[in-house]
C-alpha cells in the first residue's frame, strides 16, 4: 500500500445491517445490530446440546440425523447461515460441556447405586502396598471377617426359619385348643365367664336337686415346653374338676348275716379300680366322666342318708360316716356306703386285706342309679304343662286339688311317697328272700334223694317279685307221680305258695317255715304216689288221707296215708308216711293166707276165708328197689297172683 | 230382679300379689315352623306339646265404670283337666323404659261347673274363641303360639272359624310385683326369637276402635 499513489479510497463497510422495512418515503429502518452478549446468546442457542458425540449417533441415530441433514438442507436454501456438525462454532466447548455432563450423569448413578445399597454394596478393597507389608496376617483377618459376616446372614436366617416354624406350631395348637373345645362344646355344657371358660357337669339340666354345683373349668394346656419331647396323651386342652369330685366313686351294698362290731361301722373299705380308659377318648372326656360319675354317687348317697334319718321304721337305720346300714330282717344288715377314692395312697395301703370279700350286691347297685334316674326324670316331667295353655305352671296336683275337692289323702295319694332308701330296702329284702330259698330248696333237694325236688326259676323277674315252680317228683316215675306241684311266688316279706289244685298258703320269710312245709309235701307226695301208683297196677285204693288223725304226732305237720288193695281182694296195702316219722308199710293178708289164726268155729264157710286177716309190716329198709315208688311197685307186683 | 249393686274394685290375688309380664307378637302361617323349630331349641328340653283351648270371656256390668271382665277358659285336649278362670287387670302405665307389659293378673283353677256359676253370679258372656296351638316354657317364661279361631255356632267348638292367616305369639311370666328383672330376662328372650318373630309390649286397650 505504501508503493502506490495515495490514493485516498474511502471505503464504506457495506451494509450489513438487516433492513427491516422500508418506508414510503425510502428511508430504511435496520435491524439494531447485535451486541456482543446477544451475539453470544444467538450463537450459543445454535449449539445442538442434544445432539450426542459422533461417535454414540452414528449406528443408533442415524434416522434422525438424516432428518437433521434436511432441516439443513432446508436451511440453506432459506439462506440462513449453515453449520458443519464439527464446525460449530464452540464446538469444543459444546462437547466438552457434553463430556462434563456425562461425567456427572455417571457419577450420579454411582453415588445413588452406592447410596440404595439395594444392588451393591462397596467394600475398600485392601490396597496392594499394604497386603504385601504382612499379608498373613490381613488375611486371616479378611477372611475371619467374612466369614463372620457370612455366619451371621446364616444364623439370621436360621433364627427366622425356627421362628416362623414355632409361630406355625403354635398355630397348630391354637387350632387344637380350638377344635378340641368345639368337642367338648359337643357333649357338654359350657359357658363363658369373664375369660375363664367354665362348663357344667352336673345333672342338674336332667332334673338333679343335687345343690352342688358341679362345675369345671377348661384350661388351655399350650404351654408346653417346645424343646421337649411332647407326650403321647398330650392333649391341648384340659379340664379342672372340683377337687371334691375328682378320683372315682361308686356306691356299695350289700348283705351281711352278722352285725359287725361297733367300732367298723363307717370305715368302709376303699379299693381303687384302676381307671379304665377307651382307646380314642379324650383324656378330658374320661376325667369329666368320672367326675360326673363321683357327682351321681354323692347324690344317690345324700338322698339316702337324708331319708335314712327322716324315714321312721322299727329299728332305725343308721347313717355313719360313709355308710348306711339298715336291718330288713332280724340278724341280717343291709349297708349301703359311699366309697370315693381321691387318689390319695392312703386308704389303699391301709386296707388291702379288705378287698378281696367280694360281697357286692350288683344288682341294688345298679338299681339305686337307675332309680336315681328315674327320680331325676321324674322332678322334670313333674311339672306338666298346664291345660289350659293359660293356667299358670305349677304341680298338677295343685290344680286338681281345689276344683276337685280333694282331701289330704287323695293330695298324698298323688305325691310320690316312696323313697330311695324304701324301694332300696325292699329290692334287698326281695334279694335275700330268692337267694335263701333257692338255697332253702337245695339244701333239701341234695339231702333228700327220694322224693326229687326240682326247681324252676324264672329268668325275668319283677324287682320286688319272682317265682319259682317246685316239682316233687320220684325217679322213674316222674310221668305217673305228678301230683305235687307248687308255685312260689317270692315277695319282699313273705313268700306265697300256691298249690296245683289253687290252694294258697302264705310263708313268712323264716327260712324253717318253707323247709318245713317242703318236707311235709314231699312226704304227702310219695302217699300221693302210691295212690297213683295203684290206679296204674290195677289195686284199688280203700282210704286215702292227707292228715291222718290217728298214730304219733308228727313235729312237723301231719302223716298221710293210704290204703289199697289187689285187684282180686287178697291184699291190702297200707301206708302211713309222716315228714318226721318215714313211712310205715303194713301188708293185710287175707284170712286163708294167714296159717297163725286158729279155725274159728263160727266162720267155716269158705267165703268168709276172703275176710282179711292180720296185717304184717314190711321191713322197708330191707326192701329191694332204687326208691320208695320202686320198692312199693315191687311188693305189688309180688302180692298180684300170677296168670 | 235387680242386678245386685256391683262395685268394681281392683282385684289382688289373695296374699301374693301377682302380676303377669307380658310381650306379644305374632307369625305368618308360613313362618312358623321356623318359629317352633327356634323355640324348640331355645327352651327347656321338654316334650313339645300343643293344646286346643275354648276361651268365653265374661263381663259384669256394673251401674258405673268399666266393666269387670273375667276369662273363662277350659282345655278340649283334656276334657277332664279343671277349668281356668283368668281376671286380667289393666296395664300398669309407669315405667316407660320397662320392657314388658304388666298387668295384675288372678289365676283360679275352677270345676266344670264355672260357666253356670258365673251365669248366676250375673256375669254374662261377651264372646268366646278356639285357641290351638303350641306351648313352651322356659323357667318361668311361658311362650304361647296360638291360632285363634272365632266359633261360629255359639258353644259348638267344633264348627269353627279361623280368624287369620297368622299365629298369635305370647312371652308371659307370673311374678309378683315389682320385678324387673323378669322384663329384662323376657326382653333378652325376645331379641333371640327377632328375625323370627318381633315381641313387643301391646296396649290392648289403645287397641280398641
Amino acid at each position: 500500500m505504501s508503493g502506490g499513489p495515495a490514493v485516498r479510497v474511502s471505503i464504506e463497510s457495506s451494509c450489513e445491517k438487516q433492513v427491516q422495512e422500508v418506508a414510503l418515503d425510502g428511508t430504511e429502518t435496520y435491524v439494531p445490530p447485535l451486541t456482543m452478549s446477544q451475539n453470544l446468546a444467538k450463537l450459543a442457542q445454535r449449539i445442538d446440546f442434544s445432539q450426542g458425540s459422533d461417535s454414540e449417533e452414528e449406528g443408533t441415530e442415524g434416522e434422525p440425523r438424516d432428518r437433521e441433514w434436511g432441516k439443513q438442507e432446508q436451511e440453506e436454501e432459506e439462506g440462513t447461515v449453515k453449520f458443519q456438525p464439527s464446525l460449530w462454532p464452540w464446538d469444543s466447548v459444546r462437547n466438552n460441556l457434553r463430556s462434563a455432563l456425562t461425567e456427572m450423569c455417571v457419577l450420579y448413578d454411582v453415588l445413588s447405586v452406592v447410596k440404595e445399597k439395594k444392588y451393591m454394596a462397596l467394600d475398600p478393597v485392601s490396597q496392594d502396598p499394604t497386603a504385601g507389608k504382612s499379608p498373613q496376617v490381613f488375611q486371616l483377618i479378611s477372611k475371619k471377617k467374612s466369614l463372620a459376616t457370612a455366619a451371621q446372614v446364616l444364623l439370621k436366617g436360621a433364627e427366622k426359619l425356627s421362628k416362623s416354624v414355632a409361630e406355625n406350631l403354635e398355630n397348630r395348637r391354637q387350632r387344637d385348643f380350638n377344635s378340641e373345645l368345639l368337642r367338648l362344646r359337643s357333649q357338654w355344657k359350657l359357658r363363658k365367664v369373664g375369660d375363664k371358660i367354665l362348663g357344667d357337669l352336673s345333672y342338674r339340666s336332667a332334673g338333679s336337686l343335687f345343690p352342688h354345683h358341679g362345675t369345671f373349668e377348661v384350661i388351655k394346656n399350650t404351654d408346653i415346653d417346645l424343646d421337649k419331647k411332647i407326650p403321647e396323651d398330650y392333649c391341648p386342652l384340659d379340664v379342672h374338676i372340683p377337687s371334691d369330685l375328682e378320683g372315682s366313686a361308686y356306691i356299695k351294698v350289700s348283705i351281711q348275716k352278722q352285725s359287725p362290731d361297733i367300732g367298723d361301722i363307717g370305715t368302709v373299705s376303699l379299693f381303687r379300680r384302676p381307671p379304665k380308659t377307651k382307646a380314642g377318648t379324650q383324656p378330658w372326656h374320661a376325667k369329666l366322666e368320672a367326675a360326673q360319675n363321683v357327682l351321681l354317687c354323692k347324690e344317690i348317697f345324700a338322698q339316702l342318708s337324708r331319708e335314712a334319718v327322716q324315714i321312721k321304721s322299727q329299728i332305725p337305720h343308721i347313717v355313719v360316716k360313709n355308710q348306711i346300714i339298715s336291718q330288713p330282717f332280724p340278724g341280717l344288715q343291709l349297708s349301703i356306703s359311699l366309697c370315693h377314692s381321691t387318689g390319695d395312697k392312703k386308704n389303699q395301703r391301709t386296707t388291702p386285706e379288705k378287698a378281696s370279700p367280694d360281697d357286692h350286691l350288683y344288682v341294688l347297685e345298679h338299681n339305686l342309679h337307675q332309680m336315681m334316674r328315674e327320680f331325676h326324670k321324674q322332678q322334670l316331667s313333674s311339672v306338666v304343662m298346664p291345660h289350659p295353655a293359660s293356667a299358670p305352671f305349677g304341680h298338677k296336683r295343685l290344680r286338681l286339688a281345689g276344683p276337685l275337692a280333694y282331701n289330704k289323702a287323695e293330695i298324698s295319694n298323688l305325691q310320690q311317697s316312696e323313697g330311695l332308701l324304701e324301694k332300696i330296702i325292699k329290692q334287698a329284702k326281695h334279694i335275700f328272700l330268692r337267694s335263701r330259698t333257692a338255697r332253702t330248696i337245695d339244701s333239701l333237694a341234695s339231702r333228700i334223694e327220694d322224693p326229687q325236688i326240682q326247681a324252676h326259676w324264672s329268668n325275668i323277674n319283677d324287682v320286688y317279685e319272682s317265682s319259682v315252680k317246685v316239682l316233687i317228683t320220684s325217679q322213674g316215675y316222674e310221668q305217673i307221680c305228678k301230683s305235687i306241684q307248687l308255685q312260689l311266688n317270692i315277695g319282699v316279706e313273705q313268700i306265697r305258695v300256691v298249690h296245683r289244685d289253687g290252694r294258697v298258703i302264705t310263708l313268712s320269710h323264716q327260712e324253717q317255715e318253707l323247709q318245713d312245709f317242703l318236707l311235709s309235701q314231699m312226704s304227702q307226695h310219695q302217699v300221693h304216689a302210691v295212690q297213683q301208683l295203684a290206679k296204674v297196677m290195677g289195686w284199688h285204693v280203700l282210704s286215702f288221707s292227707n292228715h291222718v288223725g290217728l298214730g304219733p304226732v308228727e313235729s312237723v305237720g301231719n302223716a298221710s296215708a293210704v290204703t289199697v288193695a289187689s285187684a282180686n281182694g287178697e291184699y291190702a296195702i297200707s301206708v302211713r308216711n309222716g315228714p318226721e316219722s318215714g313211712c310205715r308199710v303194713l301188708v293185710q293178708f287175707s284170712r286163708s293166707q294167714t296159717k297163725e289164726l286158729p279155725k274159728s268155729d263160727v266162720i267155716q264157710d269158705g267165703k268168709w276165708s276172703h275176710l282179711r286177716g292180720a296185717y304184717k309190716e314190711v321191713s322197708w329198709s330191707r326192701m329191694e328197689g332204687r326208691n320208695f315208688v320202686y320198692k312199693m311197685e315191687l311188693l305189688m307186683a309180688a302180692l298180684t297172683p300170677g296168670p | 230382679m235387680e242386678a245386685p249393686p256391683v262395685t268394681v274394685m281392683p282385684v289382688t290375688g289373695g296374699t301374693i300379689n301377682m302380676m303377669e309380664y307380658l310381650l306379644q307378637g305374632s307369625v305368618l302361617d308360613q313362618a312358623l315352623e321356623s318359629l317352633l323349630h327356634r323355640l324348640r331349641g331355645l327352651c327347656d328340653n321338654m316334650e313339645p306339646e300343643t293344646f286346643t283351648d275354648h276361651e268365653l270371656v265374661y263381663l259384669l256390668k256394673g251401674q258405673q265404670g268399666n266393666p269387670f271382665i273375667l276369662r273363662a277358659r277350659r282345655s278340649l285336649s283334656h276334657p277332664t283337666a279343671p277349668w281356668h278362670l283368668r281376671y286380667l287387670g289393666q296395664p300398669e302405665v309407669g315405667d316407660k323404659s320397662r320392657h314388658a307389659l304388666v298387668r295384675n293378673c288372678v289365676d283360679v283353677a275352677a270345676s266344670h261347673s264355672l260357666p253356670e256359676f258365673l251365669n248366676e253370679m250375673g256375669f254374662r258372656m261377651d264372646h268366646e274363641f278356639v285357641a290351638n296351638g303350641h306351648i313352651f316354657r322356659k323357667g318361668a317364661m311361658k311362650i304361647v303360639v296360638s291360632k285363634l279361631s272365632r266359633i261360629l255356632v255359639p258353644g259348638n267348638t267344633e264348627n269353627t272359624e279361623r280368624l287369620s292367616l297368622s299365629y298369635l305369639v305370647e312371652l308371659s311370666v307370673l311374678a309378683p310385683a315389682g320385678q324387673d328383672t323378669v322384663s329384662e330376662d323376657m326382653r333378652n328372650f325376645a331379641e333371640q326369637l327377632k328375625p323370627l318373630v318381633q315381641l313387643e309390649k301391646i296396649d290392648p286397650s289403645k287397641q280398641r276402635h
